[in-house]
């Protein structure tokens, strides 16, 4: 059964579950209209093939690989942020650690999608299950992703199970037959027992570890569906940690917007402070410290050794991308050092701030690693039309990627409705002065 | 030394001046009269196994030593005994100036001694200069074949010509050299003499690769020949080593060779296994939770009717 701490704080939380307030209904509405522009611009794609799009012969990949691997980033960011954070049982967590773990699933549900969007023929779909080669990266990441799909939504559910069985037990929430009939569903007859908790936390340790341990094997198999190949830029031995940093430090950004987001939406002061902001924002210094050094010494080694191709693709990025490539490899790595880094700096907005320029450059980095790439590559393809050899996305593209945005913010209002943003249940546990000050 | 320096200037300025207004003269003089400019054909007839032959004519310019291809430029072809003419074919050059027809030798005029005159025109254009090449052969054909005799194996190579009535003769005393296709051009084998019934053999060289079958093109071929010309004759045969792609000492991606990557697979496997042995243990304590929830369930109603 709930206890009192649970039901108190329930009760704080409950009008999020019961009711949807103007400005969230219109904030719902806004982006579910970006999400239908989205289908539309699906529906064009398909109508009338990929031509619509900006990808050619030559450059093959284009904005949906970035945001796939974008979205699969956050994902993996996601959940090492929260497995971690459970495992070392820090206290400061329990009030970020439902946006993280939404971040996780919401992120995977969204990232895979990209592929089916860039794939010709989605017709031979199938044909990856019924004639993959096991020895092929594409099929190792298809195995990871469903792999790491369904231990993330098993790790989801155990972190949530108990907030569901004290939603079940509030007697006092007003909420449709049904959704009392999912939840009680939902919690197994969770009730609290001593072999039950001792149960839950067992799972929840080993989930915790495992999320921990896909989320940087997952990571590593997409880094190696570039590093494989022997292309200018991504055969590299460090690509496999250089995109598992990459994707936890643009998962932190995008972790600190949302709780920004949220803090905002909800009016969650109270609980998502400055401490917070800076306990992620020094997390995110870290690993913007460690992304530039694995930056620097990627293309150190590359332009030291002067091979031709590489020498092309270096001057391409210092040429044609020179300002994409200074926002995301210079502002993007220096920006939140300075701010998190000097304490009169260190405010909400400030670290917030930071956390955007970050993601947007985190998301201009994996464009660069992939487009410029295709652009300069060792065999360029025989008589093919100029205007074939440069990338340059389309309208279709950029209102797909809307989409992803929007159904990311979407599908986490959605899930705030169901489930609170604040993990009551571990709040209820917290024994600190400072949490006693928050339930009082 | 003043005066010596000024001469020199005035020399040099007068100088420039009676040059310049021939210089532009002569250039105006150039960009009015663009005259054609002059083409080659090289041109031969090349007589098959399946009793046709193929006209093969490459149209070009020179260009100081260099020699330019002339792209989509049409060629003729015509066939002749020496009065009488028949139209072989028209087509375009490619994009290295060649233009090929392929006629049946049954349809060709020969003159008296069985020879044949080919002929290859180019009309010619505002650009480029017309001309033509002539090419005079007696038809002819090689047959390959293959035999066995105490387990050696043979390649037979059959030549005949043809008299002006059609009729097949042997081909005698003559060296037909032996080819296999190869990736730039054909990898000569050997030669076969052909005695007076018009056939030779040689031993077939057991060392050629083949495709993954162990099949393999034998070419016979006549070059540059005073009558024939050029006869070109082919066959296959399965006698080749296969070519297998695959090195079978080196280790490889293929999961169907010995060496294939056992490494990768038990390092998944193990990875895998792992995995998902978590999940199931995971799965397996909710599943356990919801059990304990009934008994406890079962107990607490035991308990209420008890009471």
């Amino acid at each position: 059964m709930a206890n009192e701490k649970e039901l108190a704080l329930l009760k704080e939380f409950a009008p999020q579950i019961e009711h949807t307030n103007l400005i969230q209904a219109v904030w719902m509405f806004f982006l579910a209209a970006v999400v239908g522009l989205g289908f539309y611009a699906l529906y064009v794609q398909i109508a009338e093939g990929h031509e619509v799009t900006g990808m050619r012969d030559n450059v093959v990949w284009g904005i949906y690989i970035v945001n796939f691997i974008f979205f699969m980033g956050v994902s993996y960011a996601g959940a090492l942020i929260s497995g971690t954070l459970h495992l070392f049982r820090a206290e400061w967590r329990k009030p970020i650690n439902r946006i993280a773990e939404y971040i996780t699933i919401i992120a995977l549900l969204i990232g895979p999608c990209y592929i089916l969007l860039c794939i010709g023929r989605l017709d031979r779909l199938q044909y990856l299950v019924l004639y993959g080669r096991i020895q092929s990266p594409i099929t190792w990441d298809v195995i990871a992703i469903s792999t790491d799909l369904f231990g993330c939504f098993i790790f989801l559910y155990l972190a949530v199970l108990r907030d569901i069985a004290a939603i079940r037990d509030f007697q006092a929430i007003r909420i449709p037959k049904w959704k009392r009939k999912l939840y009680t569903w939902l919690a197994l007859g969770y009730t609290g027992t001593t072999e039950q908790r001792e149960r839950l936390h067992r799972a929840t340790d080993v989930m915790a570890a495992m999320v921990i341990a896909i989320a940087v094997i997952v990571y590593s198999v997409l880094a190696w569906i570039f590093s494989v190949t022997l292309q200018p830029g991504w055969h590299s031995t460090i690509f496999g940690p250089y995109f598992v940093i990459a994707a936890v430090f643009s998962g932190c950004g995008v972790m600190i917007v949302v709780m920004w987001l949220f803090r905002k939406l909800y009016h969650l002061e109270k609980y998502i402070t400055r401490k917070h902001f800076v306990n992620v924002g020094v997390l995110m210094l870290i690993l913007a410290a460690l992304f530039g050094y694995f930056t620097f010494s990627d293309y150190l080694t590359k332009w030291y050794g002067s091979e031709r191709n590489d020498e092309l693709l270096i001057s391409l990025l210092f040429d044609e991308y020179y300002w994409l490539f200074i926002l995301s490899n210079y502002v993007g790595v220096l920006l939140p050092m300075v701010v998190v880094g000097i304490k009169r700096l260190r405010t909400i907005n400030n670290i917030t701030i930071s956390a955007v320029i970050v993601v947007l450059a985190l998301w201009v980095n994996r464009y660069l690693i992939v487009v410029p790439t295709l652009e300069s590559p060792y065999l360029p393809i025989q008589d093919s039309r100029p205007e074939w050899l440069f990338y340059s996305s389309t309208w279709v593209e950029w209102a797909l990627t809307a989409a992803g945005i929007a159904f990311f913010a979407l599908a986490f209002t959605i899930a705030s409705k169901f489930i609170p943003i604040i993990n009551v249940s571990e709040m209820a546990d917290s024994s600190t002065l400072e949490d006693e000050e928050i339930l009082t | 030394m003043k005066k010596f320096l000024f001469a020199n200037l005035l020399w040099l300025i007068s100088t420039l001046l009676l040059i310049s207004p021939s210089l532009s003269a002569q250039e105006e003089t150039e960009a009015e009269e663009v005259e054609p400019v002059d083409t080659y054909i090289s041109f031969i007839a090349t007589y098959t196994s399946n009793d046709t032959v193929v006209l093969t004519a490459n149209l070009y310019i020179r260009n100081g030593r260099v020699r330019v291809d002339l792209e989509n430029a049409p060629i003729s072809f015509t066939v002749s005994e020496g009065t009488e003419q028949i139209e072989a074919g028209e087509t375009f050059t490619d994009s290295t100036g060649i233009a090929q027809v392929m006629i049946a030798t049954s349809s060709l005029l020969r003159n008296e001694e069985g020879m044949v005159t080919y002929m290859a025109d180019f009309a010619g254009t505002d650009k480029y200069l017309s001309t033509s090449e002539m090419f005079v052969s007696k038809p002819a054909k090689l047959e390959v074949s293959f035999y066995e005799e105490d387990s050696v194996k043979y390649i037979r190579v059959k030549g005949y010509q043809f008299t002006s009535n059609g009729e097949a003769e042997p081909i005698s005393d003559e060296t037909i050299l032996m080819f296999v296709p190869s990736l730039f051009r054909p990898m000569p084998i050997g030669d076969v003499w052909l005695e007076e019934d018009g056939s030779g053999s040689m031993e077939f060289p057991m060392t050629l690769i083949g495709d993954s079958l162990g099949d393999i093109t034998v070419i016979a071929r006549i070059d540059e020949h005073d009558s024939f010309g050029y006869v070109k004759g082919e066959s296959n045969c399965e006698w080749a080593v296969p070519k297998h792609l695959l090195s079978q000492d080196k280790p490889t991606r293929e999961l169907w060779t010995p060496v294939a990557p056992l490494w990768m697979m038990i390092t998944l496997l193990i990875l895998l296994a792992g995995v998902w042995g978590h999940y199931v243990y995971a799965v397996v304590e909710l599943v356990k939770i919801k059990r304990s929830a009934k008994k406890e369930n079962i107990q607490e109603k035991d308990w209420s009717n008890y009471s």
